[in-house]
């Protein structure tokens, strides 16, 4: 008796997990948007940290930035529908991080012609003059 | 914010697309290569920011972003030597254990942040729900609630697949509460032309654009048709330079 209730209940919440993950496929909500955008996160660190190549350390950096931009977009549409007191403000924190992202990315660039003008080369692994 | 029918399957497809084309930013040999999956991957966080309804952000990610940056990184590609990676002749990665590290927190991290999202889920679908229902209850409720909310969720009517009026409201906020932030960033984005042209200039351009330079003597004024034999050597020493650079 206490088997088949155990058995039961097993199944209520296999069924119940099971239609909790269709609707969350079918109907996605705040939390898929930040879990891509964990993900692109941790993507784009595990490039800084494993690539040689400095311009696809850029590039990863960009990446990084584009994650926080997608939190707080999907945050800002979350707190429009509930409501929020500046449901935009998340909109204007983007436009500024792109501004940040896009002058990093110009002064980068050009710390990077710079450095293949004096080094001829682009691996930070050779670029060690500060390393003790 | 519960997306539903086409729009969740363009949610899936934009999604899944920017983390594949992520992974093969990191993954990619070739530079130029890498920089077209970036792009692709900005692209379909375009398309992600549209279904979230902020269609002024998408277009200016697009035009900043890849009409902008990325020409700027696939002009640098061209600029810089990247053909020893291509040719395998250059390790991609770093040494293998310092990979092993990366790929390792970065897995932590991952699983760590979804994990907390998961668990933040729950309160960020229903805010205001009772913390102090039992955890059966609590799942009944929540089933009900699910139920009622999918019936009640019309097929891709939920307000995104319309044009919206935030990019008004977006424009409005910004110069109303941020106008400081504003210009502030528009200085920022002159130093950043200023201090990238600086950087990228070569040493023959710095020698031209600064006044004097202590370890190059001034080229003399030529007062004859002769040269005499320290400015020849002068010369020499300049083309020699400027061919160095």
């Amino acid at each position: 008796m206490m088997s088949l209730h155990g058995a039961a209940h097993a199944l209520l919440l296999q069924q119940e997990v099971t239609g909790r993950v269709l609707s969350g496929i079918q109907h996605p909500d705040l939390s898929k948007f930040l879990v891509i955008g964990a993900l692109l996160f941790a993507i784009g660190i595990a490039g800084v940290l494993v690539r040689r190549n400095i311009i696809v350390i850029f590039m990863s950096i960009e990446l990084i930035l584009n994650a926080a931009n997608l939190n707080f977009i999907a945050f800002a549409r979350y707190l429009q529908d509930a409501g929020g007191a500046n449901a935009v403000a998340g909109q204007v924190f983007t436009v500024f991080i792109i501004v940040v992202a896009a002058a990093e990315a110009a002064i980068g660039l050009g710390i990077v012609i710079a450095l293949y003008r004096n080094r001829e080369t682009i691996f930070v692994d050779k670029i060690d003059l500060l390393k003790w | 914010m519960i997306l539903s029918g086409w729009e969740s399957v363009f949610f899936w497809v934009f999604g899944l697309a920017a983390l594949v084309a992520g992974l093969l930013t990191v993954m990619a040999r070739n530079a130029v290569h890498s920089a077209l999956f970036l792009i692709s991957a900005l692209v379909s966080v375009a398309a992600l920011f549209v279904l979230l309804g902020a269609e002024f952000i998408a277009g200016v990610q697009i035009l900043v972003y890849v009409g902008g940056v990325m020409v700027l990184f696939l002009f640098v590609i061209m600029l810089v030597n990247v053909s020893a990676e291509e040719r395998e002749e250059e390790r991609l990665f770093n040494n293998s254990t310092q990979v092993t590290a990366a790929v390792v927190f970065c897995a932590l991290l991952g699983f760590g942040l979804i994990s907390v999202i998961s668990r933040a889920a729950g309160p960020l679908a229903a805010p205001g729900g009772d913390p102090l229902m039992s955890a059966a209850d609590r799942a009944a409720a929540g089933r009900q609630a699910r139920a009622a909310r999918d019936a009640a969720l019309p097929a891709a009517e939920t307000r995104v697949s319309r044009i919206s009026e935030d990019t008004e409201t977006v424009g409005a906020s910004l110069f109303r509460y941020a106008a400081l932030p504003f210009e502030i960033a528009s200085v920022l984005l002159l130093v950043a032309i200023v201090g990238s042209v600086l950087l990228a200039r070569t040493a023959r351009q710095e020698r031209a654009a600064d006044d004097l330079d202590p370890g190059v003597p001034p080229e003399p004024a030529r007062v004859g048709p002769g040269r005499s034999a320290d400015v020849d050597a002068f010369s020499a020493r300049a083309t020699g330079a400027a061919e160095e650079v």
